[in-house]
């Protein structure tokens, strides 16, 4: 049933691995695939992974640093996989205990792991087990409850007969809409996901959901019982007792449930120091804490708790958007899991130091960023290089633009500039006044004679795709080296503009498509570049839909460490940030310096 | 525990009340010396004693950050056959592999007469893991094996010329100078380029990176990374210019047999014999 089931070192070493009958494919892409997508993206929370027909599960093992994966067809539902993955786990790590203690990688090349017994006794058993829970006979028309009605109340009355068949109908038109409805509420960051990971965007079948039970007509009135009420009146009376002992007694009660409840709070919060440390003696304590620094302990989830909890809160006060610093934090969580710290340091600095790697990690560029040398080949193959910028109202689209094109014109390139925003007043005149500054600044005699900036409009109100796709004809006429297209702010959730958005890339195929969003921005980051991504993809006529390449943040300049939006952008789209806007002038234009940021961010 | 050390705590106590006893008078004698002492004395000899412990420390530390470089570094892109010629070098045998995504490292006993020891490290090659962990062990480089894959080198020239471009404009690497070895591997697969062919393209692209990076813009924290120049202005780029030896060979991890085949890596191994 299974595809195929490896096991390999995080250094990529396969040390065993298992292929199902009938199965030719290598699994080696699928596999990639998931360590690309999921593990180095910081995605780990979610540990199942869908590649093309296959769907995988993984686990991680960070005492011994190895991955567990297993590969089934997706439209099999196998119940028994999560627990299998366990079970293998620790029998492998059990029978192989001395073996991958050693250090060095020469412990995975030296032995070899026949793991093929072990695995098909526990494949068989976890098979088994799920085939014991078979389905429940039907039962007799004797066992059933309606054979224990009497007939008198089976007679329904004519007022009650009205009501029996419309609630009736009522009952099957809400099973058959809880079909189509899905059973779990996908967040909007797996929609974003199943649009990575496969480019076609198919309506897949949604399981159905669990039939919502048939509320059970009461047979007669029962008398309804109050938890507290107590069996006779004298219960309920909670007047003054003349009594004092009686009274001091309640009060006693009170405080000792009080008492009782406190130390329960100081344990969760001390939880990260060993419970040695609570018990009497200074001797004692001091021990304890010496023990717990020195000395390989390994990470529990509960020791990383309340530390991961107290980073999820400076993430997020620091303007990281909410669930991407929670996923984040369950993604650092996972990779600790287990691992054995080494001496003197505490759960506290491991943590820190895991979740700087991983914020370095996103923000490095998956691809290469380097726009000159992509105008360059452009300009080799004889076609202009097409930017266009799209983002919500006021991120800076214009400025930066501007900014943009002054770069390029100092390296030496010419620049057109499409007005393909024609609906904000005085759009086409900003551009016009930025071309005209940007030509006395670079005059046409520096570049032979040609204008280094010039800018193609149709004026107000005509249709914006239209607009781009002849302003990159006329730069192929007239060699054009870049084309910056210039686009209308649109809120993400106005479907008509975003239609119109979508039209003009994919008609038009800009290389480069990059959205300007503000450093300013909170969660709304998130909602934005879905909803961006999931438009360009649903419009797109084509399998491989044009999404967003890059990210422009501006308005940087106005955050001080507050530096969180960063992260929430580049972790929704994968892509990198290709421009940082610093200001109002055309220099302040920087590229991003990863490694600055997260340590602005990770500052107390 | 805590019962059990408490309780020898407190056994301890008149035992070392007991040892202190015989020494007692030996003890007396210094401390009514050590009395007569002028307390400057006393702060003196203390002050130089702090003195030659801090400095033994500094010393230590000093000596250990100037590492004898032994390791030799086994980079390039994703999918460029780093882990599995990782594998061959060191055991000789042939291992499916997957992407990495930490290090592996190994102490190798070269192939020479001298035989001499140093750790290959195979560093992860996808792109948001290659930079950290190249920090972490460049400054240790006594040479480089840049991993090249010659059969889809056209494809992804300009992303292994700009890696090697980071490479060579690397402060640290520039400054330590280690040998640079260009691995062209797969060369078992019919398309793949020659080593000759790589090495041409390599020059022309870095020609061309070498203008368009000094013109890249600046971080936004100021600092402006790789203002190094690589190679001499006004000639072309050469690999001849640069001050660090860069060599190219062929080599395949898989070996053109089948997959239990030997690899051909007796050119790699040569190179890596002469370090």
């Amino acid at each position: 049933m299974l595809d195929f089931f490896t096991i390999f070192s995080k250094g990529g070493i396969v040390l065993w691995c298992f292929q199902g009958a009938g199965v030719t494919e290598s699994f080696a892409g699928p596999v990639n695939a998931l360590i690309r997508s999921v593990i180095l993206q910081e995605r780990s929370g979610n540990t199942s992974f869908n590649h093309e027909a296959l769907s995988l599960k993984y686990k991680l093992d960070n005492e011994f640093e190895l991955i567990f994966v297993v590969g089934f067809q997706k439209i099999l539902t196998l119940t028994y996989v999560d627990k299998f993955i366990d079970d293998v786990q620790l029998h492998f790590r059990d029978r192989y205990k001395n073996e991958l203690e050693q250090r060095g990688a020469l412990k995975l090349l030296n032995n070899s792991y026949e793991f093929e017994d072990d695995f098909n006794m526990l494949l068989r058993q976890a098979e088994e087990s799920s085939k014991a829970r078979s389905p429940v006979p039907m039962r007799s028309f004797k066992e059933s409850e309606k054979s224990q009605k009497t007939v008198k109340s089976m007679i329904e009355t004519k007022g009650g007969d009205k009501g029996k068949e419309p609630g009736g109908k009522k009952n099957k038109n809400t099973k058959k809409e809880g079909m189509y409805k899905p059973a779990v509420f996908t967040p909007e960051i797996d929609i974003l996901n199943g649009l990575l990971s496969r480019a076609s965007v198919q309506k897949v079948p949604l399981s159905f959901c669990s039939k919502s039970p048939k509320p059970q007509k009461p047979r007669e009135k029962q008398m309804r019982v109050w938890d507290m009420g107590g069996n006779s009146t004298k219960e309920l009376d909670y007047s003054y007792k003349n009594d004092l002992q009686s009274n001091g007694e309640q009060m006693e009660e009170v405080n000792t449930d009080l008492v009782r409840n406190l130390p329960q709070l100081e344990m969760t919060s001390e939880s990260v120091t060993k419970i040695s440390t609570k018990k009497g003696g200074s001797f004692g304590g001091m021990f304890g804490m010496l023990k717990g620094l020195v000395g390989s302990k390994s990470l529990t989830f509960e020791d990383m708790e309340p530390v991961l909890d107290k980073m999820k809160d400076h993430l997020i006060a620091k303007n990281v958007a909410a669930e991407i610093a929670s996923q984040l934090c369950d993604s650092v969580a996972k990779k600790l899991e287990g691992k054995v710290m080494g001496t003197f340091t505490t759960v506290a600095s491991t943590v820190k130091q895991a979740l700087q790697e991983s914020l370095v990690q996103i923000l490095q560029p998956k691809r290469r960023v380097d726009i000159l040398r992509d105008v360059m080949e452009a300009q080799r193959l004889q076609r202009p290089f097409v930017i266009t910028f799209c983002g919500v109202n006021g991120v800076g689209k214009s400025t930066n633009l501007a900014k943009i094109s002054f770069w390029l014109i100092e390296n030496g390139f010419r620049v057109l500039i499409a007005a393909c925003d024609t609906f904000r007043a005085g759009a086409v005149e900003q551009l016009r006044t930025h071309q005209r500054r940007l030509n006395s600044l670079h005059p046409p005699e520096q570049h032979g004679g040609r204008s280094a900036v010039q800018l193609y409009e149709k004026g107000y109100g005509k249709d914006a795709a239209g607009i781009a796709m002849e302003a990159i004809n006329y730069a192929r006429n007239q060699a054009f080296d870049v084309v910056l297209v210039d686009t209308a702010g649109r809120m993400q959730d106005n479907a008509p503009l975003m239609t119109a958005l979508a039209k003009l890339i994919a008609v038009n195929m800009p290389d480069l498509v990059l959205f300007v969003g503000e450093a300013l921005v909170g969660n709304e980051a998130v909602d934005q570049l879905v909803k961006f991504n999931q438009a360009l993809a649903d419009h797109s006529m084509s399998d491989k839909p044009r999404l967003i390449d890059g990210i422009v943040l501006t308005k940087f300049d106005t955050i001080d460490d507050k530096v969180g939006a960063a992260i929430s952008m580049t972790y929704i789209t994968g892509q990198p940030i290709v421009f940082v806007g610093t200001g109002q002038t055309y220099n302040d234009l920087r590229s991003l310096n990863a490694r600055a940021v997260v340590s602005a961010l990770m500052k107390a | 525990i805590e019962a059990d050390s408490t309780g020898s705590s407190m056994e301890e106590k008149p035992d070392v009340e007991m040892a202190e006893n015989p020494f007692e008078p030996y003890i007396e004698p210094l401390r009514r010396q050590l009395e007569n002492q002028e307390p400057v004395f006393l702060i003196g000899v203390i002050v130089a004693l702090a003195v030659v412990i801090s400095s033994c420390v500094f010393l230590k530390y000093f000596l250990s950050s100037k590492t004898v470089r032994s390791a030799v570094l086994l980079v390039g892109l994703c999918d460029s056959g780093k882990t599995l010629l990782f594998c061959r070098l060191l055991s000789g045998k042939f291992k499916r592999t997957q992407t990495s995504i930490t290090d592996s490292s190994a102490p190798y006993k070269a192939k020479s007469d001298r035989g001499s020891t140093w750790t290959l490290i195979d560093l992860p090659g996808h792109e948001s893991l290659r930079s950290q962990y190249l920090e972490k062990f460049k400054s240790t480089a006594r040479a480089i094996v840049f991993v090249v894959d010659s059969a889809i080198f056209q494809k992804e020239v300009r992303d292994v010329a700009e890696f090697l471009y980071d490479l060579l404009t690397d402060i640290v690497i520039s400054r330590n100078a280690p040998a640079i070895i260009v691995a062209c591997n797969k060369q078992d697969i019919t398309m793949a380029k020659s080593a000759k062919l790589i090495q041409q393209q390599l020059e022309k692209e870095l020609n061309t990176l070498r203008v368009t990076r000094s013109a890249a813009l600046s971080s936004q924290d100021g600092s402006i990374g790789g203002s190094m120049y690589l190679g001499k202005k006004g000639k072309d780029f050469e690999f001849g210019q640069l001050s660090m030896k860069v060599e190219f060979v062929e080599c395949s991890a898989r070996g053109s047999k089948s997959e239990d085949g030997d690899a051909e890596l007796e050119r790699l191994e040569k190179c890596l014999a002469k370090l």
